[in-house]
Parts: C-alpha cells; structure tokens; sequence
C-alpha cells in the first residue's frame, strides 16, 4: 500500500508565545491536487516550511511519501520538487545554471530547455536572473521544481507575481503534472484560482485547518449552490469563531 | 565513483564567485602587496626571497579579501530566500555547509593562484631561480590557509541572523584582534595573565608568550610558512624575522630562536604544531556552526 503523499499528526510550530501552527491533522493522498487555502498569515506557509524542513516542529509528526521530513531529507527531497514563496534567484547566475544545479544535484536527466519551455522561458535560457522580472523569476521556480519527475509537487503561493497568462500556466502544469501521477500540493490566499485545479481544499485559519473536502462537499456543508466560490465557502466557515469542520469527500 | 552530492552546490558557488569582477581585482592587489623585497631578506633567503612574496601576498590583505567574499554566502541566502532552493534539493544541511565551503574556497584560491604565478616569474626573473619545492610547499599551505578562512566565515555566516552581526564578528573580531592586531592583543593578554611585562625588542624565553602568539591563524600561517623557508620559528612576516635574526638589527617581532637562544624549546613551540592550529581553525568553527545550523530554522 502507498503511504500517503503528507500525513501530518498534531504537528505545531510556536515561536515563543505566538501559535504559528497548531496541532495540524491532514492527509493528502497520492495523486491528489490539494489546495491549501487560508489568508495570509494562517499558517500555509508554516505547514510547508516544516514539510520542507526549512524549519523543525515544536511537536508533531509528518511523514511525506512515507519519509520523515526531518532526518530522512535527502530520500525525501529526491522525489519532491519545491517552488517556494518569498524567495530570490541568484542574480549572477543563467536560468540555465539555475536548473543545472537542481537537475545535478537530484542526479536527473532533464534538458533545462525542455524545462524553461513548458514555463514560457526558454528565451531567457542564458539570461542572468538578476534582470528578471517577478513573474520571470517565479516561471524559473516552477520549473526548477518539475526537475526529475517529482512524485510530489509543492507550490508556495504559486500565483504570486504572475499575469493571466502566467495563472495560466500554472494551472496547465498542475494538471499536466496531475496527470503524469504526481501529487500537487499547493498553498494559495487568492482563493478565486483554485476552482478550477483542485481535487479537494483545505481551508486553514488561525493556524487550524477548518475545513476539508471537496468543493462540492464543502458547499453542500455550508449550504451554498453550485456556483459558489470558495471565496463564498471561507466567508461563511470564517465568520464567527473557526470551527473543526470534517467533510466526507 | 559518483560526485559526491554536494558537489553541483561547490560548482555553483566556485562559478559565482569567479563571474564576480571583485573576486579577480584580488589578483593584482596580491601582486602589489606582496612583491617587496629588502637587502636582509635577500642577503639571508637569496632567491628564495621570491617565496617570500607569496607569504606576504598570504598575509592581510588575502584573508581580508577572503572574508569579504565569504562572509555572506549563508546568511545572504537566507535573507533573501534563495536558501529554500538549496534547502529543498536532496542535501542534509551539512552537504550545504561543505558545498559552501569547497566552493567558495576553490573560487578565493583561483585569483591567488594568479597572483602567485605572477610572483614567481617576476621574482625569477629578477631574483634568480627559486626553490620550487619551497614555491609549492608555501603555495599550498596557503591555499589551506584560504579553505580555513573560508570555513570560519562561513560558519559565522550560517549561525547568524543578521548580516551586521557577522560582519561585527568576522571584521572587528576576527580580522581586527585575531589577525592584523594579535601582536598586540596577544602580548597584552600574555602579559594580563603572567603579570610579566614584554619588551618587544628583546621578548621572554617564555613558551607561553609564543603559544598565545601562535593562536592567531595568520602567525600559524606564518609560522608554517617561515618553517618552509627554512628561516627561522616565528609567526612573523619573513621580511621582520630576518631582521631579527640579521647581525646588528633588531625590530619587533617575536622570534623563538632569538628569544631562546641556546636553551630548550618546547616541544609544543614545534612549527609542525602551528599547522595543526591551522587544521583545528579550520574544522572547529565549522563543527559548532553545524551543530547549530543543524538544528534551526531557516526559514
């Protein structure tokens, strides 16, 4: 049987007083395009740090694909590819370079042309990345991301920075990505953009997942047609106080 | 065999360092800084003076250039987010330390590698043919010199938070105390803790005096490098030791021969000991700082 793609269990992050994460339970099978929604500052951020070991749980457990996320790094981040937020390229160095040190150190065979195609990029193969734009830099995240067929891709805040065409893009690697038999896992505070890509949603807030489903699911629990958001979905969840909501998908 | 997996990490740092223009300006600095030969160290060393100008070109104004292309290779990353890239491929964080630390180093020893064959044919030419073996042995102690000093700027650099704190430590603590001023520094702690007073002319035959001295990783340098020339045991630049040993003159440098003329020396006041300084500056540093980066949050 395949473990589950992340399996968290009463995982918490404190910086001192304050509650950045608290006590999360969430499974993300395999195959699943996940949406991980929440206004900024809810702990979507937090969650990846810790899956990403960026950062070390003040408790808690998680295993993603099945490794421990804190001392079985390499086996794990060998088969995850990662587009962070709140991040910066190296100025001096090529888009080129950039996938080259990805592609070498996961010892995978990928073509960085190939790559910096499917993101749109390929013109600015030999470009230093200091002279690209946002949305520039963030294509160049994403593909460094689909390096070696990662059986698990984590996309921080995938839609920062980018114009219609970028969100567009994006959604077509998701499901090109989905489709090929990766996971997807993706945390986003803009909530209208995540209709159209995700298997089930997860709604945190405050540091607690409130909520989770599918969208279906999650309107008929909040009582709403089926043209709701889940823009409309997180105003009702969210106002009053947040609620543990476990939806059958 | 496969490349170890930190080794595209090293190539990446080597290839931003040498695109960078600061990076090879060192080369002529070191040049510059490092030719300068004078009739007493002629008169003792001959042509071997040559070798000489790669110990000075080693000194200072190397291990300044070497932290401030060190310095921020972590911290740098982490303030910026580029670290989340390197954090999230398939390396442990001390892959990410080594990788730093190869890398870096390999991208500081290229510019002085320059710089020391530029020496040596303007020293050939001018002086005669040196001894070769003297030329590399100096050349590699100093290349292990660089690899230490980038090692402990980069074990600042990962276990700190803020870039003026790692500056403060490896610019005015480090550099400051530790290398440029250490004659100063050392002799004033040695006379603190003996109540020993030190005239710099003519210092104690006091073992402990050049322990203190030889703490400082430039005067082991030093030390090593003064023991390849075959000049005398002393961390001082080889210009000074030979005016201390010269007949007739005397400058303030602290030379063992001198000092103890004719009695024993210590055995730990072997020059061989000074490259085991060396060595431990080195791994020390960088063994505490992976501790703690090994544990934090970096994000």
């Amino acid at each position: 049987m395949t473990p589950p793609a992340i399996e968290t269990d009463g995982l918490s992050k404190q910086y001192g007083e304050t509650v950045a994460l608290d006590a999360l339970n969430m499974t993300v099978a395999q195959g699943e395009v996940y949406g991980f929604l929440g206004p900024n500052g809810a702990g979507k951020s937090t969650t990846i740090n810790l899956l990403m070991d960026y950062i070390k749980p003040t408790s808690g457990t998680a295993r993603v694909l099945g490794h421990d996320p804190w001392n079985d790094v390499v086996a794990c981040h060998q088969r995850v590819g990662i587009c962070p937020d709140r991040f910066e390229t190296y100025e001096s160095l090529s888009a080129r370079r950039h996938l080259e040190l990805v592609i070498d150190t996961k010892r995978a065979d990928d073509d960085p042309r190939a790559l910096l195609e499917r993101v749109g990029l390929v013109d600015a193969i030999e470009r230093p990345a200091g002279e690209f734009s946002q949305g520039m830099e963030q294509r160049l995240a994403l593909a460094m991301s689909l390096v070696g067929q990662p059986d698990l891709l984590i996309l921080d805040e995938p839609f920062t920075g980018l114009d219609p065409h970028g969100v567009a893009l994006v959604r077509d690697v998701v499901e090109a990505e989905s489709e090929r038999g990766a996971t997807v896992f993706f945390s986003s505070h803009v909530l209208g953009q995540v209709d159209l890509v995700c298997d089930r949603v997860g709604i945190l807030y405050e540091g607690d997942l409130i909520v989770e489903g599918t969208l279906p699911a999650l309107r008929d629990t909040c009582d709403l047609s089926s043209d709701a958001t889940v823009e409309d979905i997180f105003m009702i969840l969210t106002d009053g106080s947040a609620r543990a909501t476990e939806v059958d998908a | 065999m496969a490349l170890p997996r930190w080794f595209p990490l090293a190539r990446k740092e080597a290839v931003a360092l040498l695109k960078s223009k600061g990076t090879w300006i060192l080369a002529p600095l070191l040049v510059v800084w490092g030719y300068g030969p004078t009739y007493i160290s002629w008169d003792l060393l001959g042509p071997d003076v040559t070798v000489g100008f790669v110990q000075v070109a080693g000194s200072i104004l190397l291990p300044l250039c070497v932290l401030l292309l060190t310095y921020r290779s972590i911290i740098q990353e982490r303030t910026s987010g580029s670290l989340k890239f390197l954090l999230g491929l398939p390396l442990t964080r001390t892959d990410i330390l080594i990788g730093k630390v190869v890398g870096r180093s390999v991208g500081a020893v290229l510019p002085f590698a320059l710089s020391a064959v530029v020496l040596g044919v303007i020293g050939g030419v001018k002086f005669g043919l040196f001894s070769p073996l003297r030329f590399i042995g100096v050349f590699l102690v100093t290349v292990l010199y660089i690899a230490v000093l980038v090692s402990i700027a980069t074990a600042a650099s990962a276990v700190t938070t803020s870039t003026v704190r790692v500056t403060a430590v490896l610019f005015g603590g480090f550099f400051l105390l530790l290398t440029l001023g250490w004659k100063i520094v050392g002799v004033r702690l040695y006379s603190a803790v003996t109540g020993n007073a030190v005239n710099p002319l003519s210092p104690p035959a006091d073992g402990l005096l050049f322990a203190i001295l030889r703490f400082s990783p430039g005067r082991a340098y030093r030390t090593v490098t003064n023991w390849i020339l075959g000049l005398a045991n002393s961390g001082g630049q080889y210009t000074s030791v030979a005016t201390v040993l010269y007949p007739g003159h005397s400058v303030n440098e602290y030379v063992v021969d001198a000092a103890f003329s004719g009695q024993p020396v210590p055995a730990y006041l072997h020059e061989s000991i000074a490259l085991v300084v060396l060595l431990l500056w080195g791994v020390i540093p960088l063994a505490l700082a992976r501790y703690r980066f090994n544990r934090g949050d970096l994000a």
